[in-house]
């Protein structure tokens, strides 16, 4: 578990207009782990995302894959690309074919892999994605959810090891949102590192091994979900606000109903069961 | 054309092989142009009806709507042919003097048009029956397996899918206009217009740049590759063909 898979180190980016989108941006991603970054708009988080793929290429710093610093030529860049996917938030931007079955298969094809091998990939991607039905349906006629699933399939086609979603949950209504974290729960079973960025606390505090949180280019807390939440005016200064788990938690530590002792609620079951009936008798008249 | 497009998607003959339906709805269309008689155009407009209503299903009215689509303009075009204007008025079928000159229709050009009219009629024909049955997608498949150049068919492959992506955009900013009393008088739609064009102008060069980025990261090289889907090749629809053909290109024959 504490394999280093993917690492930042020190990395400075502007964009041509001169906009510093990252400033010594250093991360560690653990091989197997779900790591949330968390950010305003703009904090930086896409900028991130497509240097861990190769398409940006840092000004000064480096990324490293298993240890291994990237070097751009075309090999190590496929190589990287192979093993590290990217869903990007907009579907519309990802998909470009009008085919369901020939978006999926595009990204497995460019790793020259047989036909048949490719085949049987897709049709993977599709069962894991539950688009399989969506097959014959041309990608314009596809709802906003669906289109979605289609570019994590085309994406899971690919088998990487480590799989980026830039805004996963955004424009999902809650049902699609919740299957998407079902997903999620598959992938990280079946061993996949996955990193995604988000600025929903909730979902971030709730489903994370580890956050990361980034303000205007610069990392400024990492660690567990509940040490980074415990220190009010970070989660301030980077826009965000606390989970609702545990803003109630502290209220109810705060207000005497719970022990101070009691461990932070990490699912809104642990919280509730946490909170005992105020008596036996009283429950009962309910 | 919208529905046009969904319908390639849904109709009873989307299961058939592409190449099949291609070769069809091609080779029709070029026995129908070469025709020098007005019965094989006839018989292919029922032929492709046939096949488009009864086969793909498609309901008729929609065809008929379809094939009224191109009437205007052809109507005009054949008009112009047939209508000739001259100072002398030896050789009219028809004709009016206005002034000196003679405005009317000769005889044998009045053929000509009827029969281009009904010719241009059997070859839309043959064009609907294949965008209404074959994918875009599935057209674009077979025309890479033709050898068709690489850089033609990836360009179809983008604009087909783009067509769509854009005509949202231009959608959604014409409803926000629309809400706003973009479209209150002519000098505010005029002015909207523009700016939705230049709105959506930016839109174009950002998706490209979105779209090379998500492409690259799918280890995009300079090639688009996808795979083809794979449909049963039909001995029999390729006799059927055949058959229907054969009787069509002695028709065009016996009656040079």
């Amino acid at each position: 578990m504490s394999e280093v898979i993917l690492e930042a180190v020190d990395i400075e980016f502007s964009y041509p207009d001169g906009t510093n989108a990252l400033r010594r941006v250093n991360l560690q991603v653990k091989k197997g782990e779900k790591l949330a970054i968390l950010g305003s708009n703009g904090a930086g988080k896409s900028t991130l995302f497509l240097h861990f793929n190769g398409i940006y290429r840092p000004n000064s710093g480096s990324i490293k894959y298993r240890g291994q610093d990237v070097s751009y030529d075309k090999k190590a860049l496929i190589e990287l690309r192979k093993k590290v996917g990217i869903v990007f938030q907009d579907p519309d931007s990802q998909l470009f074919s009008a085919s369901v079955w020939q978006d999926i298969s595009f990204g497995p094809l460019n790793l020259e892999l047989a036909e048949e091998v490719v085949m049987d990939r897709v049709q993977q991607a599709m069962l894991d994605t539950e688009t399989t039905d969506l097959k014959d349906k041309p990608t314009h006629l596809l709802s906003y959810g669906q289109k979605k699933r289609v570019s994590i399939a085309g994406v899971l086609a690919m088998e990487p090891e480590v799989i980026i979603f830039d805004e996963p949950t955004a424009w999902l209504d809650p049902r699609h949102a919740r299957e998407f974290m079902e997903l999620l729960e598959k992938l990280s079973q079946k061993g996949k590192t996955i990193i995604i960025s988000t600025h929903d606390v909730d979902l971030a505090y709730v489903w994370s091994d580890r956050i990361a949180v980034m303000h205007s280019g610069e990392i400024i807390a990492n660690g567990e979900p509940g040490e980074v939440f415990l220190q009010p005016e970070l989660i301030k200064r980077a826009d965000l606000v606390l989970p609702w788990l545990l803003e109630m938690h502290g209220v109810l530590v705060q207000k005497g109903w719970l022990s101070p002792a009691i461990p932070l609620p990490k699912t809104r079951e642990d919280l509730f069961s946490s909170i005992a009936a105020r008596s036996e008798r009283k429950l009962s008249a309910l | 054309m919208i529905n046009l497009d969904a319908y390639a998607y849904s109709n009873a003959l989307k299961i058939v092989h592409p190449a099949e339906k291609l070769s069809f709805a091609m080779i029709t269309l070029v026995v129908c142009l070469a025709s020098p008689t007005v019965i094989t155009p006839l018989i292919v407009l029922a032929l492709m009806a046939g096949g488009i209503i009864i086969k793909a299903g498609i309901p008729g009215r929609f065809f008929v709507k379809l094939m009224l689509v191109p009437l205007t303009f052809l109507l005009v075009s054949v008009l112009t042919i047939a209508f000739s204007i001259s100072p002398s008025p030896a050789g009219f079928w028809l004709a009016h003097n206005v002034g000196g000159l003679t405005l009317g229709i000769r005889f044998p050009d009045l053929i000509t048009a009827v029969h281009i009219f009904i010719k241009s009629l059997g070859a839309v024909s043959c064009l609907y029956f294949l965008a209404l049955t074959t994918p875009i997608t599935e057209i674009i498949t077979v025309l890479g397996k033709m050898r068709v150049p690489v850089i033609i068919t990836e360009l179809m492959v983008l604009i087909y899918r783009f067509i769509f992506v854009f005509m949202e955009i231009a959608t959604t900013i014409r409803r926000a206009q629309s809400s706003r009393l973009g479209y209150i008088s002519k000098k505010s739609s005029f002015r909207s217009l523009s700016w939705l064009f230049s709105a959506l102008f930016g839109k174009v060069f950002l998706k490209s740049n979105e779209l090379f980025d998500t492409m690259t990261s799918r280890c995009y090289t300079g090639e688009i590759k996808v795979l083809a889907k794979k449909y049963p090749v039909s001995l029999k629809n390729y006799l059927v063909l055949t058959m229907l053909e054969i009787p069509l290109v002695l028709l065009n024959l016996l009656g040079r």
